[in-house]
């Protein structure tokens, strides 16, 4: 269609302006009206469409599924097959201790390493394939593109994580130690502080031998001078001094040869006060992962997981380039975070509280020792200290940030 | 930037720029360009390499900003209603690329997802339109760049566009390619729409385009018709005459300001742009007057070729 004083040349047919019927007018308003192009929320298509785009990125879902479902699954398969075919030398699959090495060992740590790289991909790949102009000439917001990537992106990292996670539970769970190796000493599960005394009573010799020495300062009770001298001259055939707590003893054992020999209600009497002071740290090493910490410690790795994918997907939009994001986000992970979180550096104290890293790790699950050991829960020692209001205000400020920087970054590239 | 002529959907331009200025550091890509693009017709946008054509396109599209001026496509400003311009605009800027894992369907999905929810039933047309239906379901990474191009033709078509712009659609085209792209070009200002297709390609240009506007150095040299351009351009004719050497000794005695060379069984001449037909009447007649038998006089049209290199600056390099 051309002007009505536009002239025909070469002998193209053009329809003159003037011939748009009433009809077709209608529908240009009514479809222009439902157009909602320029508003910055993304459709669900838009949506279901980035989802299906990094779906189908072979190389990279088969890495997420490596690392998310396969680690965890050949570590533990190998595991199994190995008890199964020689039980006497290797241990059962399950319990809590491998429970804890394959959530705070493999999944936090891996977990955000690969939600990262699905983050950086999925902000920077348009740009390198050439697909972001094509995106950007429809006339659909910007913003509205980036937006769509988040729940894109976390519809398939999420899940991932969350069946590697359950396979972990379940193994755990159901191929857990039937028995609980205290101190060398196999004690049975789930005894109340009482009937854990009177445990340690019928098996004294072995308690006051072998059970860790809870005491000292910081230690749970003050032992008395004949419990004191009971463990230090008990003849315990050799073996070395089991490791002390924290705050260390000033009691200690001899081995063989005594200088004073106590008599069997005095050795039933040291062995229930060790008993006593060494409830906590029985009762904290059950066979099995609790639900409560299961649940805990499932989300606590999915907010991980999702801080990675986030920050990930801000940082490859800024740069728009995959492997130098990728890259800074493995230095984050494993360089940086570690050093600025247990490093003492003077009048750098509220930089290192906003490490994203830190503030994850304060809100550890209790009972899941990470980073630099010792309970989670906002009072991991190890760790610069921070409130969990603070370490939570942190990771919201993060995933705002991170959003924002992306958003501008994609509304303001040349494409 | 003022970006708002205050102008009316309704407006006759498809494309409308004033006084646009793009710089990069001290290099000016676009120069004060004033561009008028009547809807309904292929517009050629031409000039040579680094003439800034693919920087105004990427303006008019809001894949990069302006420095300074005002520009419309059909007749909502840029950028400030940017997302009601481009919802009835298709465009390949530079070489197309896709997702090459994916399939060209699916590439097109995407592209859907982003535009109108009608542009999604719209695909299988498109494909077929540009004869991609038998490969939609290959992924772009088997592709040749000529399917490229044509899958970038498919994901125009899929917002059913009022306006196309092309920049360089022949590129890397064998010719064949070019000339169904050219036909395609062709039935799709047939249909009504309006193609603005940039292209250093004279030849593409002359054949496809009706209006042309010559850009160099970032700056609209001359637009207009084809046919318009081309009568400023250089009057030439041949004449078929006895006694050539004593025909050219004559004319070049008189003012006419001819430029004349013996051509076999005649003269070839000349004359500046802008010379009046009636100078040709007055050659003959001097000739004539002279003795000079005269057996034919043919009028020589120049190309746009022609013509593009007398009044761009690649003149002195292509000597």
């Amino acid at each position: 269609m051309v002007p009505q004083s536009y002239e025909q040349i070469r002998g193209i047919a053009m329809t003159k302006a003037g011939g748009t019927t009433l009809v077709e007018k209608q529908r240009e308003i009514s479809m222009a009206a439902r157009d909602h192009r320029g508003y910055f929320v993304p459709t669900f298509g838009m949506i279901a469409a980035r989802f299906k785009e990094l779906r189908k990125r072979r190389g990279l879902m088969i890495t997420l599924i490596l690392v998310t479902i396969g680690l965890p699954s050949i570590f533990l398969g190998v595991k199994l097959i190995l008890h199964v075919v020689s039980p006497g030398s290797y241990g059962p699959a399950g319990g809590y201790t491998v429970y804890v090495a394959m959530t705070s060992g493999v999944l936090y740590i891996f977990g955000f390493i690969v939600s990262a790289t699905l983050g950086c991909t999925a902000g920077s790949i348009d740009i390198s394939e050439g697909m972001f102009r094509h995106l950007v000439v429809t006339g659909r917001s910007r913003v509205a593109l980036y937006l769509a990537r988040i729940p894109a992106g976390l519809a398939i990292i999420v899940p991932l994580v969350a069946i590697g996670f359950a396979i972990v539970c379940l193994v755990c769970v159901f191929s857990a130690p039937t028995s609980l190796q205290f101190g060398g000493v196999t004690v049975p599960q789930g005894l109340s502080a009482s009937s854990f005394e009177s445990w340690a009573a019928n098996n004294a010799q072995e308690v006051v031998c072998q059970f860790p020495l809870n005491f000292g300062p910081n230690g749970a009770l003050k032992p008395s001078s004949l419990v004191a001298s009971v463990v230090a001259n008990e003849p315990c055939s050799g073996e070395p001094s089991p490791p002390s707590g924290p705050g260390g003893v000033k009691i200690g054992r001899i081995g063989p040869g005594p200088q004073f020999q106590p008599s069997q209600s005095q050795l039933v009497e040291a062995a229930r006060f060790i008993a006593k002071s060494d409830y906590s740290r029985y009762a904290s090493h059950f066979r099995v992962p609790s639900n409560t910490l299961m649940i805990d410690t499932g989300l606590w790795i999915e907010l991980e997981v999702i801080v990675g994918f986030v920050v990930g997907l801000g940082l490859g939009s800024l740069i728009g380039q995959r492997t130098i994001s990728v890259i800074l986000m493995i230095v984050l992970q494993i360089v940086l975070t570690p050093i600025l979180s247990t490093a003492d550096i003077p009048h750098f104290i509220n930089l290192q509280r906003g490490v994203v890293g830190l503030a994850t790790a304060h809100l550890t699950p209790g009972g899941l020792p990470v980073l630099a050991g010792g309970g989670g829960g906002g009072g991991n020692p190890g760790l610069v200290p921070e409130s969990t209001f603070a370490a939570a205000c942190v990771i919201v400020a993060w995933l705002v940030g991170w959003t924002i920087i992306g958003a501008w970054r994609m509304k303001t590239r040349d494409a | 930037m003022g970006d708002t002529h205050g102008k009316a959907p309704d407006s006759q331009w498809a494309v409308e720029t004033h006084g646009l200025m793009k710089s990069f550091g001290s290099n000016v890509a676009v120069n004060n360009v004033e561009l008028l693009v009547p809807k309904g017709c292929a517009f050629g946008y031409l000039g040579p390499n680094g003439a800034g054509k693919t920087t105004l396109i990427r303006m008019l599209l809001g894949l990069t900003s302006a420095d300074k001026g005002s520009m419309s496509i059909l007749g909502y400003p840029v950028p400030k209603q940017r997302d009601k311009a481009l919802a009835r605009v298709g465009a390949i800027v530079d070489e197309p690329r896709f997702h090459g894992h994916l399939t060209g369907r699916e590439n097109l999905e995407i592209l859907a997802t982003a535009r109108e929810r009608e542009a999604r039933s719209r695909i299988g047309e498109s494909l077929d339109r540009v004869g991609l239906t038998s490969r939609g379901n290959d992924r772009v990474s088997k592709y040749s760049m000529g399917m490229r191009q044509r899958l970038g033709v498919a994901a125009c078509l899929i917002g059913d566009p009022q306006l196309l712009i092309l920049d360089e659609p022949m590129n890397g085209l064998d010719p064949a390619g070019m000339q169904d792209m050219r036909e395609m070009i062709l039935s799709l200002v047939a249909e009504g729409r309006t193609v603005m297709l940039s292209s250093h390609l004279l030849d593409e240009i002359e054949r496809t385009c009706d209006a042309v506007a010559i850009v160099d150095r970032g700056t609209v040299i001359r637009q207009g018709s084809i046919s318009e351009l081309l009568e400023g351009a250089s009057l030439s004719f041949q004449v078929e005459c006895s006694e050539p050497e004593r025909a050219k000794t004559i004319l070049q005695g008189r003012e006419f300001g001819a430029v004349v060379e013996i051509i076999p069984d005649g003269l070839g001449v000349n004359l500046p742009t802008g010379t009046h037909k009636d100078v040709i009447a007055a050659i003959v007649r001097c000739l004539v007057n002279e003795d000079i038998s005269i057996y034919g006089v043919q009028r020589i049209q120049a190309s746009l070729e022609e013509w593009f290199l007398k009044v761009t600056s690649r003149l002195g390099e292509s000597r």
